[in-house]
């Protein structure tokens, strides 16, 4: 129990997804104009990565590990598939997100359209495959330990974009120099966010 | 007096529209009404008549920092020679102290006002007087030793990343003190953490680590008497060792209402709670010193009455002050117990929650709105 929440607490603010590994950077600049939508983006990013991440763990214990493959015949105990893991989570982080779309679109049309083409491009947004890849490096023992660092990682990320997309509303009302209007005033102040979350790295759980 | 009214009149043409130095004009502007009270009066429509403007406001604040100020140059000469192990008067060590804290006013000042002057003429707006506390503030939680070329880098990074590229005084998303601080703190460690930089030029022997550095390795007993961490006889930041001088300034924050006292009292609730919660715990011994301790050590004051009520960057609603004191509190005391890599959490829980802020507000003010909606409809209905 308490390695759980370890896991949990590491996942959502020291190893931050945005602003440890400034993963996902494309739809949390890009989706964070107001805080209703980036709410939106960040609970599918948390539904998509507390489900593939386990998927992902299963599919690696069992099928792509060095001798996972054991449990199906003596035969196969030195076969090691693991180099066939970015094709099969990327498999599954795509089935996954298209569950989402439709889930979405159904009971949320008006978010639905203001996600847009971020969406589908969940499929694509590196913090999800950065998920399954760091459950793979950091060799979690247990499918719960996988569950929670993948719920973990997308409410830090879901805490990131909703922070900064209140910053921007506010900072509507700003007289930015016109050269870092946008995009650019948007890098800083993800870097600058990125200062402040600095706070809890060295924490050791 | 009248000699300078007189000689401003006589080169106020040449700054306004059309005369010589017209790109000059928010220059001249910036010091003509530094000098003087505005002449200029509304004419029209609805207005407040008040005579606080914002040169007056932080004015108000520097001369809060004032107390912390002198103590801490006072106590910047105590340290030093009491490493040496010599007992001078009291002039030498305010001399010695002096020495060592004006020229880090002076670049702060120079360097901060250099580039807000520079950006207000390029960008055509008024000189902001925002600088003004930041530029005090900025010195006095710098470490004594603090070379001055680093204080100037802190400084430009501060005033341009961290505030004129939002729009200036009044936008920044971050306290620029912090940001300056914080900059240093990650860009040159070695200067701003461990044991060697609280004092000036001590003597090799004597240790001069801060009571938070003493309870990191866990040497609770050789923490100073809770009488001399209220004084502010223990090394540290120029400006954050006494208490007392910071309540003092903390009394005129809140007396003239510049301050917010809803800041100050929910960020020590939130020092307190944690504290208390992890007096219970009690895992180590750093978990078992009385919640108060954690009050009068290292930043916590000057942050509470200072850095976290900076009215720009913390959050703007009532609920939302209460929210965002007490998570800087709990966070500040969260982080000097858990995370060995920083002695000091205050800087670092009051960035993050100014970053948290605006996400803050934005929902107290949701909340509001929903439940109003909520009461006009049962008035419909009745």
């Amino acid at each position: 129990m308490q390695e759980l929440f370890n896991i949990f607490i590491r996942s959502i603010f020291i190893d931050n997804m945005v602003f440890a590994y400034f993963l996902g950077m494309c739809s949390f600049l890009a989706v964070s104009k107001t805080v209703n939508t980036s709410v939106g983006l960040g609970i599918a990013v948390v539904f998509v990565l507390g489900i593939t991440v386990p998927v992902d763990y299963l599919l690696n214990e069992y099928v792509l590990k060095a001798g996972a493959l054991a449990w199906l015949d003596e035969s196969l105990a030195d076969m090691d598939l693991s180099f066939l893991s970015f094709i099969m989570f990327i498999a599954i982080i795509a089935s996954m997100v298209q569950l989402v779309e439709m889930v979405v679109e159904k009971f949320s049309p008006a978010l639905y359209s203001s996600l847009g083409i971020f969406l589908p491009l969940i499929a694509v947004n590196c913090a999800i495959l950065g998920g399954s890849l760091f459950m793979q490096e950091r060799e979690y023992q247990t499918v719960a330990q996988a569950t929670v660092f993948g719920i973990g990682s997308g409410i830090g990320w879901f805490l990131a974009i909703v922070g900064i997309a209140a910053i921007r509303e506010k900072m509507r009302y700003s007289n930015i120099p016109a050269p870092l209007r946008g995009l650019g005033i948007t890098f800083i102040l993800t870097g600058l966010m990125g200062i402040a979350f600095m706070s809890f790295l060295g924490i050791k759980l | 007096m009248k000699f300078l009214r007189n000689f401003l009149d006589k080169q106020k043409p040449h700054f306004e529209k059309g005369g010589r130095f017209e790109k000059l004009h928010s220059t001249f502007d910036a010091f003509e009404t530094f000098l003087f009270v505005s002449n200029r009066v509304t004419t029209k429509g609805a207005h407040i008549r008040d005579a606080i403007d914002m040169k007056r406001t932080m004015i108000v604040v520097v001369i809060a920092l004032m107390p912390a100020l002198v103590f801490g140059i006072w106590n910047v000469g105590y340290q030093h020679y009491l490493s040496q192990g010599m007992a001078y008067d009291f002039w030498p060590m305010f001399g010695y102290g002096l020495l060592k804290v004006l020229p880090v006013i002076i670049v702060s000042y120079v360097v901060g006002l250099a580039i807000e002057f520079a950006f207000a003429q390029y960008r055509h707006h008024e000189v902001n007087e925002g600088f003004l506390v930041s530029g005090m503030l900025i010195p006095l939680v710098m470490p004594p030793n603090v070379p001055l070329w680093m204080v100037a880098i802190a400084t430009a990074f501060a005033v341009i990343i961290g505030k004129e590229v939002f729009g200036g005084t009044g936008m920044n998303i971050l306290n620029p003190a912090l940001t300056a601080r914080a900059f240093l703190f990650f860009a040159y460690p070695s200067e701003m953490s461990g044991d060697k930089v609280w004092i000036a030029e001590k003597a090799d022997a004597y240790s001069g680590a801060t009571p938070l550095g003493h309870l990191l390795v866990g040497e609770v007993d050789k923490l100073p008497s809770d009488m001399s961490m209220f004084l502010g006889t223990i090394p540290g930041s120029v400006g954050e060792t006494s208490t007392l001088a910071i309540l003092l300034g903390a009394v005129l924050l809140i007396a003239t209402g510049i301050g917010s006292w809803r800041i100050m009292v929910s960020v020590v609730g939130g020092g307190l709670a944690m504290g208390l919660l992890f007096n219970l715990w009690g895992a180590n011994a750093y978990m078992n010193i009385p919640a108060y301790q954690h009050l009068i050590m290292g930043g916590f004051a000057f942050g509470t009455v200072f850095m976290a009520t900076d009215p720009v960057s913390a959050s703007q609603t009532k609920r939302g002050k209460y929210i965002y004191g007490f998570l800087i509190g709990m966070i500040a005391v969260l982080i000097r117990v858990f995370n060995p890599a920083y002695p000091e959490g205050m800087m670092l829980s009051i960035l993050l929650l100014n970053v948290f802020a605006p996400l803050i507000d934005h929902y107290v003010v949701q909340s509001n709105i929903s439940k109003r909606l909520k009461r006009a409809k049962v008035l419909a209905k009745a």
